[in-house]
């Protein structure tokens, strides 16, 4: 508990850089409420190829992150992409889930991040033959309603001349999103856990393929 | 950068990275936080009988002191009637501030961001009793990642204490209500006492353990009562909560009904990175509770200091937590006192200073940095006094200035004099959350500021 006066200052570290500090719940052990149909609309890919959102989300349990390249914030973007990266490692070293989810990154940064420079930036995290796709958008008409809704709201730093300063902020959203395109979870930078997401992953697969019953005799 | 790379940086920054400054202490850890000096302060208030328009109304008042308009209502929005408006809560992103009341169990969704010095009513849920199967009395309206946690205070079958917890998505769609354990239904968690009595208030998360921490009021049928009525009615006396419940934040099941005799009420949980603990006080037994998880991993709950004499029926309320964890302020509504207490160590609290704040106070909101601490004095319709040795200072808004030793009082808002009613719960708002005061697209990119 810590011996008087020896308290130390809020630590902001996310949680997701270190081991998980709880027991999750065990899988299948819970249920994930639907809240809501998982939006549409048109996007990117990172072959430039224009396709819709719901084209990548609606196969599988698939987990969407809205980030942007440039973010330099340890608890933001990056914390995002190391969860998804740890995600797929943990979901395909079992045979049971290997294959079984999608990973997708969206980049909410349509001036910076073209359809090459998400393709660059998605090689150097996507495992080989990862199902991990990067998108992005041709601009703000196509992008502004996604980002509405999927309650992604994006602060632009301008300088007093009116000039972008490269920097932007924004709460930390990833979705967890089902079959039927339901949203069945959301984690933000204090939820964020591979270990989470991932049971959270295996528990929709149990869902979707319940244990066969045994009969006794 | 590599993946190998990548993860070696982190590895370095885990080591590097430094603290940040945040707003008032007891919001939900998964909201924003407000840096610096706060612009507003939200007050959701209870309309009364013959001052102004007798209606429940969010008001907005300027706190900063570089504005021309610091310390006055700069704005007000009436909902119409009254509904026994009593807590509020914001999004996780503070877009939306939720406002309920607990007799007509309405819940107002109110717009903050398009213009922080004037919000404007985005939605009503006037279905909630409906949808969740009969919770009455929305209480807490709690921010949790992309939706809220709303906690209810009684039922629609019997009006008693028995009650559960809803959560909406944060443009107010329902998607699920669990009810509190209770004897006759555990739901799997474990009664480590006496009670499990099924009772429901406040809510507060400690995301890094896995924990939701629930306390227990009363119903409908006693909080909507005159109070010395109910004071005079031993039966109806007996009919408050009595229980803490630890709940599987991830899972939303209870696990442990831990014992708190008395009326737990609000929770504040510790910010420290291993500081696993919350406190709560007992509005009818005068103490403060340690809620805390043990060298084995089990949550247990303790009373580790008295407030004033329990015999006078100080009455505690709202508390607030330092951000440092070392300090804990606690008001007393009945003697209108608002106690210090240092809580450095969490097993023996000792109050360290006591001021009289007015004839009745209720709500404490404090900044972040802990400089500034704000006051209201409405606690219920039927429960509030009406008069009293100063008869303007019944219904206030308050604020002080803390330096560490004593409270320096700032300004002073009367609720009735202005013609508004009964404040009760304060939210911050600021034009820095939103872009500095110009509205933006959701990228940014449509609508760039006008220079």
């Amino acid at each position: 508990m810590g011996a008087p006066h020896d308290h130390e200052p809020p630590v902001v570290l996310a949680p997701g850089y270190s081991p998980l500090a709880f027991v999750p719940p065990k899988t299948g052990s819970y249920s994930l409420p639907s809240m809501g149909l998982a939006a549409d609309g048109e996007v990117l890919d990172s072959d430039g190829k224009r396709l819709r959102l719901h084209d990548v989300i609606g196969d599988k349990p698939t987990v969407l992150s809205f980030i942007f390249t440039s973010c330099d914030d340890v608890n933001g973007c990056p914390l995002a992409t190391y969860v998804m990266r740890s995600v797929h490692d943990a979901l395909e070293s079992d045979s049971g889930t290997a294959g079984k989810a999608r990973l997708v990154s969206f980049s909410f940064d349509p001036v910076f991040d073209t359809p090459e420079v998400i393709a660059a930036y998605g090689a150097q995290f996507r495992a080989q033959d990862a199902d991990w796709q990067f998108l992005t958008t041709d601009g703000a008409r196509n992008l502004d309603p996604i980002l509405e809704a999927y309650g992604q709201w994006v602060i632009r730093d301008y300088d007093d001349a009116g000039n972008y300063r490269g920097t932007m902020s924004h709460i930390l959203r990833v979705f967890l999103i089902d079959r039927d395109r339901q949203i069945r979870n959301i984690y933000s930078t204090s939820f964020l856990h591979a270990d989470t997401v991932a049971n959270d992953i295996r528990t929709l697969l149990l869902e979707e393929n319940p244990p066969a019953a045994v009969f006794g005799l | 950068m590599k993946w190998r790379g990548f993860v070696s940086l982190v590895s370095i920054l885990i080591l590097l990275v430094q603290p940040t400054a945040a707003d008032e202490t007891c919001m939900s850890p998964y909201m924003a936080k407000i840096v610096g000096q706060e612009d507003y302060v939200y007050i959701w208030t209870l309309g009364l009988e013959g001052v102004g328009d007798g209606e429940d109304k969010l008001v907005t008042v300027d706190v900063n002191p570089a504005s021309d308009t610091y310390g006055t209502v700069i704005h007000s929005i009436s909902m119409g009637g009254r509904n026994e408006a009593h807590h509020s809560g914001l999004t996780d992103d503070r877009r939306f501030l939720w406002a309920s009341g607990l007799d007509t169990s309405k819940i107002f969704i109110f717009d903050i961001h398009s213009d922080p010095a004037a919000p404007r009513l985005h939605r009503t849920i006037d279905d909630f009793v409906e949808k969740t199967g009969g919770i009455v009395g929305p209480h807490t309206n709690y921010a949790l990642p992309g939706r809220m946690l709303i906690t209810g205070l009684s039922n629609n079958r019997d009006h008693g204490g028995r009650t559960g917890m809803a959560e909406y998505t944060n443009s107010g769609d329902f998607i699920t209500s669990v009810w509190m354990p209770t004897d006759d239904n555990l739901q799997g968690a474990t009664k480590s006492g006496n009670f499990a009595d099924g009772y429901g208030y406040d809510a507060r998360a400690l995301p890094r353990r896995n924990v939701l921490v629930t306390s227990s009021f009363t119903g409908w049928n006693n909080y909507m009562m005159n109070l010395g009525k109910l004071m005079g009615d031993a039966e109806a006396m007996k009919r408050f909560g009595n229980t803490v419940v630890i709940w599987d934040l991830h899972a939303r099941t209870p696990k442990k009904v831990l014992d708190v005799p008395g009326a737990p009420l609000e929770i504040r949980c510790a910010w420290g990175s291993r500081s696993n603990y919350c406190f709560t006080t007992t509005a009818l037994t005068s103490k403060v509770w340690l809620i805390y998880e043990d060298d084995t991993g089990e949550w247990q709950a303790k009373a580790v200091a008295d407030i004033g004499d329990a015999s006078k029926i100080p009455l505690p309320v709202d508390i607030s937590i330092s951000a440092d964890d070392n300090h804990l302020w606690v008001n007393t509504w009945n003697d209108g006192k608002v106690r210090l207490f240092d809580i450095s160590d969490p097993f023996a609290p000792e109050q360290i200073m006591e001021e009289k704040i007015g004839e009745q106070v209720n709500m404490v909101s404090q900044s972040w940095d802990g400089d500034r601490v704000y006051f209201t004095s409405s606690l219920l319709a039927n429960w509030d006094k009406t008069s009293g040795s100063s008869e303007n200072d019944l219904q206030y808004f308050k604020l002080y200035k803390w330096d560490g030793k004593s409270l320096a009082p700032e300004f002073n808002l009367d609720f009735i004099e202005l013609g508004l009613g009964a404040p009760h719960q304060m939210r911050f708002g600021a034009h820095a959350l939103y872009g500095g005061g110009t509205a933006q697209s959701p990228s940014g990119l449509a609508t760039p500021p006008a220079h």
